[in-house]
């Protein structure tokens, strides 16, 4: 009996050590501010989480990034931020040059990422950002309508008016759009400005800051403002003001509209209204001919530079770059592309044989070129209105060009 | 000095006690960030930095030059004028209509007051779904020009697509307060009227209209300083557009601060919103409690 006793001591004694030696419990506040594809991948990734680290929990606060993911950033700033910051690449430059983010250079893991992906969020030499996909920019088209009207894809505005003009000849809305959406015609805007200003002068926003060039002087930048009245007089336009991005892209996938300037963000959309729709992609032509596919890095990784769980936070990147079966459900869920090497989705894509041949000709622009300069809060959405209300004739061209001039310091 | 009794001063205490959470929450969840604000404003702060840069009272100069703040208030003050006019007189003649014993009154009355439960967001987001989609398409089944029902999607109509939404979620509310307000108007002094020889028209205005003072300046209070501040139901509707036609001044006060990293900007606009919102609510009460005397 005394001995039952004492192995049953020993055995709780043992027990308790073991579970005193367990890890502790560690849970990380997560802020993500997740475009109209990204939600749903929090439940993915803390699936993948609790198989590798069971021991690290995510606290997740999902916010609409386009809206409010700057507003709480402010507030924590103030209070204390989150470990991780899920953002967009051009937020790097935001906060990684108020010394906010955490450096990831040395880190394994970020071999993973494809140097494509390191150059938008690299800061004095620092990697301050994990990207992980990425969205592609620019005129989605209806192959069908394409094929039964007998159009190729135009790369110079002589071709685009001719595309324009049959489609009209055959009762065909040429662009689909939703500019009851700012966020679109800020978007588009930038899409047009990278291949007709940023491609001359890659350095064009920091020249406007330094006062060597303005909106105003730019012919360049005035005819990528003007591409939006092309659009507008070329859609729907009683409706346009009127209709959201979801009703916008089931118009066109009924075969209402044949082209829409856009981004990788429609193809959930498209797909799921109909998963045998056939598009394709091009760049929007430029005045020179020589219009580059835009990609925009996406969802990026952010961790606080303050965080006491440094560890923690690394062994969720880590998951995040490593764990393929996570990457792929998660591209797929987002019908994103990859940033991550080696990691091809499932999904099927019909424009990824246009993406594919770009990227082979070299004909592949990364957006953030412009948006990494001109930031979007306070100055694209702003002079974004100021287009609408051109389009809505309560303004001019000049004088929009004169209002987005005059928000110089709040360009940055 | 005389010297409070034990069970005066045990009384005063209990009161204190009462009293104080609410103070304590008053104070720091409403004066203190006016205070912050009002310190805000005289700086250049973007919202992110450490530093604030003091500049005096150079954004009250800018605010009083700047179009799109002078827009904005335009915006609200249509908005606000327009709304007080029709829930006002809306409510009333409904009120009237379901306190004359009509059949279906308790259900009519829950129909109408249901919209008021209903959150701005979700309003916004019907409404334009409404004017986008479904209006149209009824409007083509009809055989008249869809775009016709697009309110929204234009500048010249997206205030009244907007008063629509608006009156529509809140009509309801405003009918209740004025319902109760009727039940409670003696039935003798109608009497009487009759008896006089005075028609329906004569007793609404001679009885019915100055027996509902009290709820008037409630009603007229309430949905002027609820116009003012309307900020949800555009956001989930028309995000201030086309362009800017539709930007309240919270909102542009919102969008400035905030994604304009404007923050010191921002708190001069909200400090002006404040005042402005002060002066009117002082200015109605005094003017409709004197009309409530002479009445």
């Amino acid at each position: 009996m005394k001995k039952f006793v004492s192995l049953l001591l020993a055995m709780a004694l043992v027990l308790s050590l073991c579970a005193f030696a367990q890890a502790e419990e560690i849970t990380l506040r997560v802020l993500a501010g997740q475009s109209t594809t990204d939600a749903g991948i929090e439940d993915m990734i803390d699936e993948a989480l609790a198989k590798k680290y069971p021991e690290i929990k995510l606290e997740w606060e999902c916010v609409d990034w386009g809206n409010d993911f700057q507003p709480k950033m402010q507030v924590y700033m103030q209070s204390g931020l989150p470990d991780i910051m899920i953002g967009k690449a051009q937020d790097v430059s935001t906060y990684g040059s108020l010394g906010l983010l955490a450096d990831l250079t040395a880190q394994p893991y970020m071999d993973n990422i494809l140097d494509a992906a390191k150059e938008g969020v690299t800061l004095d030499g620092k990697v301050l950002g994990m990207t992980f996909n990425c969205l592609y920019q620019g005129v989605y088209y209806s192959r069908e309508i394409f094929n039964e009207l007998g159009l190729s894809v135009p790369k110079t505005h002589e071709e685009l008016a001719a595309v324009i003009e049959t489609l009209k000849a055959n009762g065909i809305t040429p662009f689909a759009s939703h500019m009851v959406d700012t966020w679109s015609i800020g978007n588009v805007t930038m899409q047009f400005a990278v291949n007709d200003v940023f491609n001359k002068n890659a350095v064009w926003g920091d020249d406007f800051r330094a006062g060597k060039v303005s909106f105003e002087t730019s012919p360049e930048y005035k005819t990528a403002y003007e591409y939006n009245k092309l659009i507008y007089d070329n859609t729907w336009t009683d409706e346009t003001f009127s209709l959201e991005q979801t009703a916008c892209d089931a118009k066109m996938v009924m075969g209402e509209a044949a082209m829409k300037v856009s981004g990788s963000w429609s193809i959930q959309n498209f797909l799921g209204i109909d998963e045998s729709y056939d598009f394709g992609i091009f760049p929007f032509p430029n005045q020179t001919g020589d219009a580059k596919l835009l990609f925009e890095p996406n969802i990026t990784f952010m961790a606080s530079a303050k965080s006491e769980y440094q560890d923690a936070i690394n062994k969720v990147f880590e998951v995040i770059a490593t764990d393929k079966d996570l990457q792929v459900a998660i591209y797929d869920h987002t019908m994103t592309a990859p940033m991550v090497k080696d990691v091809a989705p499932t999904f099927a894509n019909p424009s990824q044989t246009d993406i594919d041949a770009y990227a082979a000709a070299g004909m592949i622009q990364d957006v953030n070129l412009g948006n990494n300069q001109l930031v979007w809060g306070g100055f694209q959405e702003e002079n974004a209105k100021d287009i609408a209300e051109y389009l809505q004739g309560k303004l001019t061209i000049e004088e929009v060009l004169k209002a987005s001039d005059a928000r110089r310091d709040n360009s940055k | 000095m005389r010297k409070m009794s034990p069970s005066l001063r045990k009384q005063q205490m209990q009161y204190l006690s009462l009293v104080l959470p609410g103070m304590i929450i008053f104070t720091f969840g409403l004066i203190v960030p006016m205070f912050l604000s009002f310190y805000y404003s005289l700086t250049s702060w973007d919202g992110m930095t450490v530093e604030k840069p003091f500049i005096g009272l150079g954004n009250y100069v800018k605010l009083f030059s700047d179009p799109y703040a002078r827009n904005a208030w335009w915006f609200t003050i249509r908005f606000t004028l327009w709304n007080t006019i029709i829930q006002n007189v809306a409510a009333i003649f409904m009120a009237v209509a379901l306190d004359s014993g009509i059949k279906g009154q308790k259900l009519m009355r829950t129909i109408f007051f249901v919209p008021c439960l209903i959150s701005a967001v979700v309003v916004g987001f019907v409404w334009l779904k409404l004017y986008g989609n479904v209006l149209p398409a009824l409007f083509k089944l009809m055989g008249l020009q869809g775009s016709l029902a697009m309110l929204l999607g234009k500048e010249e109509t997206v205030l009244q697509g907007l008063l629509i939404a608006n009156n529509w979620q809140w009509i309801g509310y405003w009918m209740l307060i004025y319902l109760a307000a009727l039940q409670s108007i003696p039935s003798d002094l109608y009497e009487a009227a009759k008896v006089d020889g005075a028609n329906a028209v004569r007793q609404f205005i001679n009885i019915t209209i100055p027996m509902l003072a009290p709820a008037l300046t409630i009603c007229i209070v309430g949905i002027t300083t609820g116009s003012l501040k309307v900020y949800d139901l555009l956001v989930a509707s028309t995000n201030g557009g086309p362009g800017r036609a539709s930007t309240s001044i919270i909102y542009y006060t919102y969008s400035t601060a905030i994604n304009g990293r404007q923050y010191g900007y921002g708190s001069a606009l909200t400090i002006s919103v404040v005042f402005a919102l002060l002066l009117v609510a002082f200015l109605q009460v005094k003017v409709l409690k004197k009309r409530e005397v002479q009445m």
